[in-house]
């Protein structure tokens, strides 16, 4: 077997493990639902929402109204918003809405988004601390669906359900099908105590916990990813409640989705190398054994198979541009079973991309209700395979020359 | 009713959930590479099939030039056509050694076999020419599969493109390294080093790349073919 042969039929193996597993952890999961106790109204802890704020004039109004509507008693929801040194007129906007009693509202010098949660952090008496993009609306039940999960006392963390707010475009249309997938992945990680993200949109904190680890760290750019990790390095668990809506706001254009990737990616990687001590370390259970070193190969993995179609395509066509040269017949397009690729690889391509299907439609599935996957998910996995790996090629190239990201 | 709880269990490796993937994904892989399996044994099948085909015709023919060894050369020159599958069977063999798992030495058979009915057939076509006193427009080409012969696509587009031009002309393609003893008479007879590409052209060796231009001054003979497309040819693009 050749070298290229091995590492085909390696990552293809991997990959459609992976696969798998999350799908037989599913579909064990599934047999043993239980139903949590729901809280009374009256003993609800006390939450404060942080929303950081960096020229947001566009959307952060709707984003605060989304808190003020939540179904919650106003006496325990705080809603702080931090603006980070905006330069449009973001500050004006939050003070549009500085005579509610929920709302406060701080000012400072732009010092990154993780330095937003920490003020708010340092301001705030509640039990829980969240956060919400100025990119993201809440639905009016979400918090409701979250916090009877804290009931569990070694939970520290529950992340929602994200979901792409209003797709317009066809890049957005993309980014809807691979929100299922990752409302499918949050979902399973966390029932493996497996999660290493809490993003941005709504995820919310112990804020105890968040205290005893200190607070939060800049972590290249990925402070939700880092944060996560701490957490798990500590031995608390991360829960999830898909069905505690965020609606997101998600880039529009290639280089837009492009920019957040490249940094999503090198932040991933840049923490990875950070915490590398968890990895294959069985303490940190699946966590370490299979999902960080699961998305750590998926990386290469992708840039890999990205490399391999294109050199092969290039010099399929570099070969027929020969061929026709020298006036050879061009073939007529014809059918014949003989010449139907049977490869094993093709096989297990096609096993992998009709399991991605499946988690899609699972993803569909917990966070709406309804299995059938968005129309768009053929598109998504023709375009997504070309596209994923052009963000993860320059996040590795970045991570290993440790350049930096920017924000926007 | 509350809503689900989200937790299932404690973050402890679940090793049964991971022998169950593992011995999941397994069975994919087999299949995988059983069904690939099944399928190239389907082609060897055909291609053998087919083998079997052109040997009968090429046994007929022989039968046939006996036979008729009295009568005259327009009846023997208008039968004597190459078998009409061999081309489709040099493309199906070539697309076979292209692909992954493909027992080897069940393709170097398919190939000693397929070489033995080209040299059949080329000597089959001396006769006739002999004996009706044609001129023979005969390519010998050799080439090597063995990743050194940078040039023998490129050869193998230039025969394709001349065999598209002139239907009438007969190539014969051979892998030098086949391995036939027939065939390693055939490269002694014809005194072909191991330089390849190279073509056998009026009994004379000709090494290196020789482009669509080059082989019509060699062979002059080309012109008095027809440029015409509708007579069946023979000529293997495989490297």
């Amino acid at each position: 077997m050749s070298i290229e042969a091995l590492f085909t039929y390696t990552f293809l193996f991997i990959s459609l493990y992976f696969e798998v597993f999350l799908l037989v952890s599913f579909l064990e999961r599934r047999s043993r639902q239980r139903i949590l106790q729901t809280v009374e109204i009256a003993m609800l802890p006390t939450v404060a929402i942080a929303v950081p704020c960096f020229n947001e004039r566009q959307g952060v109004a709707e984003t605060l109204r989304s808190l003020l509507a939540l179904e919650y008693p106003a006496d325990k929801l705080q809603i702080i918003a931090v603006d980070d040194g905006s330069t449009d007129d973001t500050l004006a906007v939050l003070q549009s809405f500085a005579n509610d009693s929920r709302i406060r509202i701080f000012s400072k010098e732009n010092g990154g988004k993780h330095s937003a949660m920490n003020l708010a952090l340092a301001n705030t008496d509640a039990e829980f601390i969240g956060c919400l993009d100025a990119d993201s609306v809440v639905a009016s039940d979400a918090l409701l669906c979250m916090m009877p999960v804290f009931q569990n006392q070694r939970i520290a963390a529950v992340t929602p359900g994200i979901h792409v707010k209003a797709p317009q475009n066809l890049l957005q249309h993309l980014q809807h099908v691979e929100y299922r997938l990752s409302i499918f992945n949050r979902f399973i990680y966390a029932a493996l105590g497996s999660v290493f993200i809490t993003p941005g949109p709504f995820s919310i904190f112990r804020t105890a916990t968040v205290r005893e680890l200190g607070s939060w760290r800049y972590a290249h750019s990925t402070e939700d990813m880092e944060m996560a990790l701490r957490i798990q390095e500590a031995g608390h668990w991360i829960a999830n409640a898909p069905k505690a809506i965020v609606h997101t706001l998600t880039p529009a254009t290639f280089p837009h989705l492009f920019r957040q990737r490249v940094r999503w990616t090198y932040g991933w990687l840049r923490n990875a190398v950070d915490y590398r001590h968890m990895l294959g370390n069985s303490t940190y259970g699946n966590l370490s054994l299979v999902v960080l070193p699961a998305a750590i190969i998926s990386i290469f993995a992708g840039i890999y198979f990205f490399f391999r179609i294109v050199y092969y395509g290039i010099e399929a066509i570099y070969h027929k541009f020969v061929y026709l040269q020298y006036g050879g017949p061009i073939a007529t397009p014809s059918f014949e079973l003989y010449y139907v690729n049977t490869s094993a690889m093709w096989f297990l391509i096609f096993a992998s991309v009709a399991l991605i299907v499946v988690l899609i439609s699972v993803g569909s599935h917990i966070g709406t209700g309804r299995r059938m996957p968005p129309l768009t998910t053929p598109l998504f996995l023709l375009m997504y395979s070309f596209l994923v790996p052009l963000w993860l090629s320059a996040a590795v190239v970045r991570a290993v020359f440790k350049t930096g990201v920017q924000w926007r | 009713m509350g809503p689900e709880d989200p937790i299932v269990d404690t973050r402890s490796a679940r090793w049964r959930t991971y022998a169950i993937a593992f011995l999941i994904t397994a069975f994919i892989f087999a299949t995988a590479l059983y069904a690939s399996n099944y399928f190239n044994d389907r082609r060897i099948a055909d291609i053998e099939a087919t083998q079997d085909n052109i040997s009968i015709d090429i046994l007929s023919l022989e039968t046939q030039f006996d036979l008729l060894a009295e009568h005259s050369c327009q009846d023997i020159s208008e039968n004597s056509v190459l078998s009409r599958e061999i081309q489709p069977l040099a493309q199906r063999l070539s697309y076979l050694e292209s692909q992954s798992g493909v027992d080897e030495d069940e393709l170097a058979r398919l190939k000693r076999y397929y070489s033995l009915l080209q040299i059949k057939d080329l000597l089959l076509m001396q006769k006739v020419t002999d004996k009706c006193r044609l001129k023979p427009v005969f390519i010998l080409y050799f080439y090597s599969n063995r990743g050194d012969c940078d040039d023998c696509e490129e050869q193998g587009y230039a025969l394709t493109g001349l065999a598209q031009k002139y239907p009438q002309l007969r190539i014969y393609s051979f892998d030098y390294n086949l391995g036939l003893s027939a065939l390693q008479t055939l490269v002694d007879i014809n005194d072909v080093r191991n330089e390849l590409p190279a073509l056998v052209i009026k009994n004379k060796a000709y090494y290196g790349l020789q482009r669509i231009e080059d082989i019509e001054k060699i062979l002059p003979e080309l012109a008095t073919l027809e440029t015409a497309t509708s007579t069946t040819t023979a000529t293997s693009t495989r490297r």
